[in-house]
Parts: structure tokens; sequence; C-alpha cells
């Protein structure tokens, strides 16, 4: 088997989408958190413009790119202002506190 | 030029009602002034599509993808209760400015209603099922914000909530529908349903016909889903007249009269929609009889009414359901717009605590008679025409079981609404409420009803006209005013029919005679006051539906990698199942 540049990048993807996942499922830290989800994105990013690129759509690509990246900072910023809100009023940035909420 | 008409008869209201609510309750009389001219403006317009009728689409809005085209199409059933929605929609409004002195937040009490009359349009006017059951939902909306207007009243509260839920139950069958049609048909508009309806899979098409059946019969308050009108009386009393008497209701019986081409052959389906039209009709006629306030026992009345009207299109008679509709959005406004008369004067609802009022207020006491009357379909009286009609179509071509259980509801019929109208008008006084007849703004309401309660019967010839030049799909023939009413005073059917409307209004004269007879009734009294049983089985759904609910809260950890766990399983399980099956 060939090692073509595309399967490359796409366990490059894969890989990186997995690290993602494995954060959000096993860290218990908020901002940690909110770094895994990032990667996650990342990684799908990343598959928008490896799709985009071997359909021969790379205008499309990018610009769906470039609109996932902007929505996606907002996603981070008002996870970390959360993240402070949790902090300020919980004491403890341990997800597990916050299932205190639900009661 | 229709659709600039048909834009108008939506629009209208819809920019009233911004107008309105802008003002944000600082001058009460400029609110008026928006909401009369604006409801007055749609019903000029509507009236003007009269003009115009067309069985081709007037204009689309090209929305693309999965939702299609939105098309607006201006034809005889559509122009009909469009013209009923904004015509009953201006007196409602008219009305309301004497009934609604002095209350706080006018803004949003006319800003709502102003918003269901356009939805009301658009929902007859459209013919894109998808947008019809966009209109659809935001006249459910509307009617739930209505019926909570006074929203510190826990009773208006719920329901408001009740209709909402129940309504939206039947919707779900609507949605289903149009799904399933575009699906098969690859298109939402209505002409194209009811051209290909012989093509498509029988299976698909009946669960089409009961899915609009049971949102028909959720809108129409029908049985079983007739429990939410009883409530529904909290709201405003105009508010009661337009949307609980002459309009939303009807939007059932509208939706079954539309596609009747297209379901009249799915096995069952006609005998269904019979059922459900005379054990409505029916029921909802003894528990009316049994009633002790005012608005409920209009509200029972208006779903035996409407179980009238869906009998009809089950036996095939759309022209005389719709007809019957146009009569009793007539009579049945003007009764609930005196009753409110009447409930503003007296500061009761309770039928026990009125009495001896008609000295003290002729004038209602003329109308609410005059209402009654074509209710219960005395001759002449628009009522009586309309209601002959369906008896005549339901003695031709439908079963005789349903035929003899709609004729003896006839005389329950006019027995209930002259208990009514003695329990209000004759009799002693029992409170000592300073009372004052219709003020002015509600005799302008008034009186205009009244006069078309004695007249509308007259309107049958170009109504049958207008219906058989643009409704290609339903097979109708256009008759002459002269034609049909000639045609229903030489029936024997009708004769009959009256006679059995005298015996109910004799069984509630002689009362005190036949009391013996009565007595053997009685036992009817409580369940009916229990609305047979249904009022239990819709607490039991409630109970259930929290149990089931408290059991699930057990799933909610609140533990975010949980969470995400049940995210990824659940893409696995698609993926699975996408893999599988294709």
């Amino acid at each position: 088997m060939t090692l073509s540049m595309p399967s490359i990048l796409l366990v490059g993807i894969f890989s990186l989408f997995g690290v993602g996942l494995y954060g959000l499922l096993a860290v218990r830290n908020l901002i940690k958190v909110i770094v895994a989800l990032q990667v996650v994105v990342k990684a799908v990013l990343l598959a928008l413009v490896l799709a985009g690129n071997l359909r021969g759509q790379v205008p499309l690509a990018q610009s769906l790119g470039l609109t996932v990246l902007v929505a996606d900072t907002v996603v981070a910023v008002i996870g970390l202002a959360l993240a402070v809100q949790v902090r300020r009023c919980l004491g403890t940035l341990d997800l597990h506190a916050l299932a205190s909420l639900r009661r | 030029m229709a659709s600039t008409l048909i834009l108008l008869t939506i629009g209208l209201p819809w920019a009233g009602a911004v107008l309105v609510w802008l003002d944000g309750n600082r001058r009460p009389r400029l609110q008026n002034t928006l909401a009369v001219t604006f409801s007055l403006a749609a019903g000029a317009a509507a009236l003007a599509l009269i003009a115009f009728p067309s069985s081709q689409t007037s204009f689309r809005l090209p929305v693309g993808g999965i939702f299609g085209d939105f098309t607006f199409l201006a034809d005889g059933l559509g122009i009909l209760l469009a013209v009923i929605a904004t015509g009953i929609g201006s007196l409602a409004v008219i009305f309301s400015i004497d009934y609604m002195r002095g209350e706080a937040e006018l803004g949003r009490y006319y800003s709502l209603i102003l918003f269901f009359i356009g939805a009301m349009a658009g929902l007859v006017l459209t013919s894109s099922l998808l947008l019809m059951f966009i209109f659809w939902e935001i006249t459910a909306l509307c009617s739930y914000a209505l019926i909570s207007f006074h929203n510190d009243d826990p009773k208006a509260v719920r329901g408001g909530i009740k209709a909402l839920i129940i309504t939206q139950v039947g919707g779900l069958g609507l949605l289903g529908g149009a799904l399933l049609a575009f699906s098969s048909l690859g298109s939402y508009e209505i002409s194209e349903l009811l051209k290909n309806a012989h093509t498509l899979p029988q299976a698909a098409l009946a669960w089409m016909a009961f899915g609009f059946l049971a949102a028909a019969a959720a809108k129409s308050a029908q049985f079983p889903f007739h429990t939410w009108l009883p409530d529904a009386m909290e709201a405003p009393s105009p508010v009661s007249a337009l949307i609980h008497a002459a309009t939303m209701v009807n939007a059932g019986v509208y939706l079954l009269a539309r596609f009747y081409p297209a379901f009249e052959g799915v096995p069952g389906w006609k005998t269904a929609v019979v059922l459900v039209g005379v054990v409505s009709a029916l029921m909802a006629a003894v528990m009316a009889l049994f009633a002790d306030d005012l608005k409920r026992l209009l509200a029972y009345s208006t779903v035996s009414q409407l179980g009238y009207m869906v009998y009809a299109i089950g036996v095939g008679g759309i022209f005389a359901s719709q007809f019957h509709l146009l009569s009793h959005a007539v009579f049945k406004a003007l009764l609930f717009l005196a009753a409110g008369a009447v409930i503003h004067a007296a500061g009761t609802r309770a039928l026990g605590e009125m009495g001896g009022l008609g000295s003290a207020m002729p004038r209602v006491r003329i109308v609410f008679i005059t209402g009654a009357l074509a209710l219960a379909g005395i001759p002449v009286l628009n009522g009586f025409w309309s209601k002959e009609l369906i008896l005549e179509n339901g003695l031709e071509h439908g079963p005789v079981w349903g035929y003899t259980l709609m004729l003896l509801t006839a005389g329950l019929t006019a027995a209930y609404i002259f208990r009514g109208v003695w329990m209000v008008f004759y009799g002693s006084r029992r409170n000592t409420h300073p009372l004052h007849d219709a003020q002015p703004a509600m005799q302008v309401a008034l009186w205009p009803l009244a006069v078309a309660s004695v007249l509308t019967g007259l309107l049958s010839g170009p109504l049958g006209k207008l219906f058989a030049a643009t409704l290609p799909f339903h097979d109708l023939e256009a008759l002459t005013t002269r034609a049909i009413l000639i045609d229903i005073l030489e029936a024997p059917a009708t004769w009959l029919a009256t006679g059995v409307v005298v015996m109910g209004l004799a069984a509630w004269w002689f009362r005190k005679e036949l009391a013996p007879v009565f007595r053997f009734f009685l036992w009817l009294g409580s369940p009916a006051r229990n609305s047979f049983g249904f009022e239990d089985f819709n607490r039991a759904v409630v109970r259930s539906t929290q149990a089931v609910a408290d059991l699930l809260r057990h799933t909610q950890t609140g533990y975010l990698t949980m969470n995400v766990a049940g995210i990824l399983i659940g893409l696995v399980i698609i993926l699975a199942i996408l893999a599988w099956g294709g």
C-alpha cells in the first residue's frame, strides 16, 4: 500500500480528532475541556479543507472553513467566560462540581 | 391584482399589530383607532378578493431546498374563510373598544388579535402545505396567548396551555401529512396532491388522511379532542367570538373540505369522519343541556355545530358544510358578542346568577334571541337553510344511524339554547348588580351580525357558483339561490327536522309538565358535567407524562463527560443504521 498525501493527512486528522475526543471524555478541568473542544473543531476544519481540495472546490471549502473558524472562536471565548464565572461561584473548575447545578 | 389583495389581506393586520404594539399602551384611543382601521382595511381587501376568484396560483415565493415554494391562491374556499376571518375580526375589534375599556395592556391584546387575523387569512389563502402548517401553528399560538390574556388568573393560564398542547398534538398529524406528501410527490403544492392522490401508495395516503383528520379534530375541538374548547372560555368574550367560534375552530373543517377529493377513496375514512362528527355533535349537545356557565354553554354548542359540519363532509356535502360554516360563524359570533355584553353588564358568567336581565338590556335580548333562533334552525334564519341542507345530504348519502342521531341533536340544540335564553333574560332577577344595555361600539358590532343572521341564507347561490368555478377537484354543481332554497323547502327531510326542532322547543316550554320524563334522564347530568370522563383521561395522561419524566430525570447526571459519551454513542448508532440500511 502506497501512502498518498491525502491518506496521510486523513490519518493526522483522525488522530487529532481522537486526541480531542479523549480530552472531552477524560479531562475534568473546565479550561482543559475547552482546549479539547478546540482540538476537535480544528480536526473537523482540516477535514473540511481536505475535502474541498479533493473535490476541486477549494474556494468553497476555504470560505466555509473561515466561517467555522470565526464561530469557533466565539464558542471558545464564551466557554472561557463561563469558566471564569464557574470558578467565581463554585470556587473550583472541577466538572463534577458542576453537577450540583442539577439540583 | 389578486396577488396584491392577498398580500394586503395578510399583511395589513400584521402591520397593524406592529404599530399597536409600538404605542406601548401610552394612548389607548390611538390603539383603538389603529386596530379598527387596520382590521377594517384587511376586511375591505378580503371583500375585494371576491372579484378575483381563481383556481390558479396567484404568486409564488421561491424559498428553495426542502421548503419548496411558498404559494398563494384565492379560490372559493379560501376567499370565504378569509372574508369571515377579516370581517368578523373587524367586528370583534370594534366590540372590544367598549368591552376592554380601561384594561391594562391593550397593546398586547390588539396586536395578538391582529396577528391572529393575518395568520388565519394566510392559512386559508396559501396553497403550500408547509406554509399552511406554519400559519396553522401561528393561529394556535395566538389562541393560547389570548386565552391566557389575564395571565394573573391561574384558570386562564391553565386553559391556554391545555388548548396549546391539545391542538399541538393534532398539528403533528398535519406536519406528518405534509412531509409525507413532499416525500412522495416532491412538492408541497396542494393541487398536486389533489391531482395525483390516486397514484400514491395506499398506505401513505391512508396515513395522511387519518393524520389530517386528527389535526382537524384537534383544531375544531371534535371528539376525542373536544375538551380544550370549554376551558378556552377564560379568554375575553370578543376573543371567544372571533377565535373560538367564528374562525380558528373552522380551520379543521376547512382542512377536511379542502382535501376531501384526495381522501374520499381511502377505506374507512369517510365513516371515521361521520363518526367523529356525530359523536361530537350529540355529546356536546347533551353537555350544553347541563351547562351552568353561559360561555361554556356556547362553547359546547360550538363543538356540536362543528360536528354538523364534519358530519356533512363525511357524507360528501362539501358545499353544505361550508354553507353552514358561514351561517355558524355569523350567528355564533353574534351569540358570543351578545353574551359578552351580558357578562360585561352582569359581572358574572354563571347562568344561576343571571335571570330577568331582558328588561334592562332589551337590545341585547333582541340580538341574542335572533342568534338563538338561527342556531336552533328556525325557518328563514340562516341556520335553518344550512342545517337542513346538511341533514338532507346526510339522509341521501349517509348512514341511517348518523342521520337519526343528528336529527336528535337538532332537537337538543333547540332545547339547550332556549334554556340558556330563558335563564339569562327571563324569570326573576337573582343578583343586584347594576345593569346597562349594550354600549355604542358594542351595538355597532352586534347589529350587522344580527341582520346577517337573517340574510346570509340568500348567499347560497353565489357561494355555490364561486365554489363550482374555482374548485376543479371537488365535484360541485352550481345552483341558483332560488333553486337551493326551494329544494330545501320541498324536501320532506326539512319538515321532519323542523318538527324535531319544534319538539325540542316544546320540551323546554312544557318542562314542568314533562318533569317525570326528564327525571328519567337526570342520570346523564353528572357524567355530562364531568365531560363523560374525558377530563379524567386528560388528567391521567398528564400524570403519566410527569411520572415518566421523573423516571428519565435519573439519566441526567449533570456530568459533562457522560453527555459527550451519550453524543458519541448516538453517533455510532446512527452510523450503524445508515451502514446497515443503505
